[in-house]
């Protein structure tokens, strides 16, 4: 039963962790159909630009700095974790914005070619970032006056930052979406783009200036996604395709542009994923192993019956 | 979770979304930037050229330098190199073996996969035309490079420190040698240890998924099972897995205790969501192997790990003053923090590997044009005293160490640097790889499954390991 429990709360943590990062992903698509390829990326420099001002600015480090997860023993202050999410935050966004008006402006409904940009992009900051941060994985430090674990009735404990941080912060997030899509005008403009662009700008919407605002958005999420699970997890190479395919597996399931989706989307990853890293026993034949492949069949699972995804919507 | 197979994944999954595009196959490809050439400038004729390969990406990225440290020391001390800058990998000068130069062709950089060790190789080996490779440091690039030692008998291959135990026991390739015990080898003494001492019957085993920790563990099996022992349940996490928490809940709750063989960047993840997860590490009822007394390891988790036992070829506390002249030897070129991880099997194996090529090439005139008389030597190499601080190494009949391992306790910081201490308390002498015929070229490779928990002859050291105590 403990097991059952923390288990769940492993995915339950993940698909928050899924969750912020694929509605950004989703909301870029939904509003531009924009298959951001990029939006790994994003996820990646995110947590690599706090990491940054966290070092730079809330430790003293010297040498060579020998550590295996590059991290020193420094006490850090709840600002030291803040400002670096708050500021890597905003810098992705700005480079969100930046990546849609330089590369993606000009190929407005050229699906094909967005996703080949996005993908070269992608390749390049891999390497880039690699180039500059190495190819060791890092954590962000949390705040050291944060306690490790909290526990739970029956004896259960569980982390705290992941537990009980990432999880509002994917509950926040939520809400705070659902009330700019459903109460703001720009949340309406985005709305009733998503069902028809064209009638949005033939009734004479700044329909560039709404497209820096969503790309805006999705970049920001995919920063604090990346702040968020560098904290949780940590960062390495690698993470920008994992936490692009995983997106892709949430919106897919949830359908393209819808949010609700997404939520439902990484929720069933996230708990598909826990269950099946410990369940997956028959008897003596352990096929935990191959628990990767269940998360496909559900994929397969869902578009088989319902091919535009649970909440997707014909474009 | 995360793995870099996620690439062909997603390029997959890119081309459904957007209907149809081509593929893509990106993935990180820094080949070692601080891997520069060592020029050399003392002696005269061809020189001789050494091709270095250890990790500066994934789990073991952070040894990059370390490893280096050591294979430059033995150059140092018995090659009359000079450091060619602050950082090991900033290479060597002035290194001459029986009167020939030596030149480092580079440092190269793999990731401890297989793949990208055999591409580095390939380039030292091909490219840069190295003679001799030293390296690589993880056990599936080491069982590879091992395969690609076979088809290459004109060059000679010196194990860096990684310690699957095909390699040598299974491979068999006469032109590689390995100058440190594996990983089986570094876990001997645990099992009795366990089973006697702390009255284990029935443990379970964690590590990462390939085949170092499998021959890690293997040593644990194999003994605590030939006196009695029961592994009820074996949990593998992929290696450099940053998301440990499914696998600790898998942790049965009803054994005596559990094995640890989580290593490198992994280990810190381990250590910190087990402590989430379960309150403490509850070091009382776990071993840990070689990682847990790493230098870099104490540094960042050590207070966790206070009252763990390890095992492995190095100690940090021995008071011998072949160990201390070693330290000093790395704290003259490198520094303190360099020093600091001296100790590390990391650094320890580089070294005595290279110094075990430097004796090797010396015996054999510096001749490697034609290896075979450089192969005939290093198999007859043994070291000692300075050579081998930590204890005599000789070779066996698989070209594979044949030496001895001390069992350690991590206890609190009695230095005031903070970081917590080793204290060794047995030493477990002439530990060879088979156990006593436990494992030979026609058993099963270690794997998830493999050695079966079979009791049986015990190996001959079990009841046998003669106390130690540094420093009093």
């Amino acid at each position: 039963m403990q097991q059952f429990v923390t288990v769940t709360l492993n995915g339950l943590t993940l698909a928050a962790l899924y969750f912020v990062v694929a509605s950004g992903f989703t909301l870029i698509f939904g509003l531009m159909r924009v298959v951001n390829m990029a939006h790994g990326s994003l996820y990646l420099l995110g947590g690599y630009i706090a990491l940054e001002i966290q070092t730079r600015w809330f430790t003293s480090d010297s040498g060579l700095g020998l550590s295996l997860s590059g991290k020193s023993d420094a006490e850090y202050s709840v600002f030291a974790w803040l400002i670096p999410l708050v500021l890597a935050t905003l810098i992705i966004g700005v480079i969100g914005v930046v990546l849609q008006q330089v590369f993606l402006r000009w190929n407005q409904g050229q699906d094909l070619r967005q996703a080949l940009i996005t993908i070269a992009l992608s390749v390049i900051l891999a390497d880039q970032m690699l180039a500059y941060f190495g190819g060791i994985s890092k954590d962000i430090a949390a705040p050291s006056a944060w306690p490790t674990s909290i526990t739970l009735p029956g004896e259960v404990r569980f982390g705290f930052f992941r537990g009980v941080v990432v999880l509002s912060a994917a509950v926040l997030i939520g809400l705070g979406l659902y009330l700019i899509i459903k109460r703001t005008r720009f949340g309406k403009i985005v709305r009733a783009g998503v069902d028809d662009r064209e009638m949005v700008s033939a009734l004479g919407i700044n329909v560039n200036r709404v497209f820096i605002g969503m790309f805006f958005l999705g970049a920001l999420l995919a920063g604090i996604g990346g702040v968020l699970g560098g904290t949780m997890i940590s960062l390495a190479p690698g993470q920008d395709t994992a936490f692009l395919l995983n997106s892709l597996i949430v919106v897919i399931i949830g359908g393209m542009g819808s949010l609700g989706g997404a939520a439902i989307g990484a929720l069933a990853l996230g708990l598909v994923d826990a269950y099946a890293d410990v369940y997956l026993v028959f008897g003596d034949l352990d096929l935990t192993n191959y628990s990767i492949i269940v998360t496909f069949a559900l994929l397969v699972g869902v578009l088989a019956f319902r091919p535009l995804g649970l909440y997707g919507r014909p474009a | 979770m995360f793995r870099r197979s996620h690439v062909a994944l997603v390029a997959a999954l890119a081309a459904g979304a957007v209907a149809g595009c081509g593929s893509e196959s990106g993935s990180g490809s820094a080949s070692g930037d601080g891997a520069k050439k060592a020029a050399t400038d003392g002696g005269g004729g061809e020189p001789i050229k050494i091709g270095f390969l250890s990790d500066c990406e994934g789990a073991f990225g952070s040894f990059f330098e370390p490893t280096a440290s050591g294979a430059n020391l033995a150059l140092i001390k018995y090659a009359g190199a000079k450091p060619a800058g602050e950082k090991p990998t900033d290479g060597v000068t002035g290194a001459t073996i029986a009167g020939k130069p030596v030149e480092i062709v580079g440092y190269g950089c793999a990731d401890d996969t297989a793949d990208k060790a055999i591409e580095e190789t390939r380039r030292l080996m091909e490219q840069e035309d190295a003679d001799i490779l030293i390296g690589p440091l993880s056990g599936d690039e080491g069982i590879a490079v091992a395969n690609y030692a076979k088809e290459h008998p004109d060059k000679t291959f010196v194990n860096g420190i990684a310690g699957a135990q095909d390699s040598t026991l299974k491979v068999g390739a006469p032109n590689f040698f390995r100058f440190h015990p594996d990983g089986a080898q570094w876990s001997a003494g645990l099992g009795d240890y366990a089973y006697n001492k702390l009255g284990w019957k029935k443990a379970a085993i964690i590590g990462d998924d390939y085949s170092f920790p499998y021959t890690s563990l293997a040593g644990f099996v194999a003994e605590f099972c030939a006196i009695g022992g029961q592994i009820p349940k074996r949990v593998w996490a992929p290696l450099g897995e940053e998301d440990y928490s499914s696998y600790i809940s898998q942790i049965p709750k009803d054994v005596d205790g559990l094995y640890v063989g989580i290593g490198g960047s992994g280990l810190i993840s381990f250590i910190k969501q087990y402590e989430e997860q379960r309150g403490r590490v509850d070091t009382e009822r776990m071993l840990g192997n070689v990682f847990w007394d790493d230098p870099l390891v104490l540094k960042e988790v050590g207070k966790s790990l206070v009252g763990g036992v390890t095992s492995a070829m190095t100690a940090a506390d021995s008071d011998s003053p072949d160990v201390a002249a070693y330290i000093q030897g790395l704290k003259d070129n490198y520094g303190d923090e360099i020093a600091g991880a001296g100790p590390s099997v990391f650094t320890y194996g580089y070294y005595t590997g290279m110094t075990a090529l430097i004796k090797g090439l010396e015996a054999a005139g510096g001749d490697v044009a034609d290896q075979s008389k450089l192969q005939a030597e290093l198999a007859k190499v043994t070291l000692s005293g300075e050579e081998a601080p930590w204890g005599d190494v000789k070779l066996d009949s698989n070209r594979q160490a044949i030496s001895n391992v001390f069992l350690k306790k991590i206890v609190e910081d009695t230095t005031g640097d903070g970081v917590p201490d080793v204290q060794t308390f047995a030493r477990v002498n002439d530990v060879d790889q088979t156990f006593n015929g436990a494992f030979s070229a026609d058993t099963p490779a270690p794997d998830r499954e493999n050695p079966k928990c079979e009791a049986g002859e015990a190996p001959p050291w079990v009841g046998q390991s003669e106390d130690v105590s540094f420093g009093e």
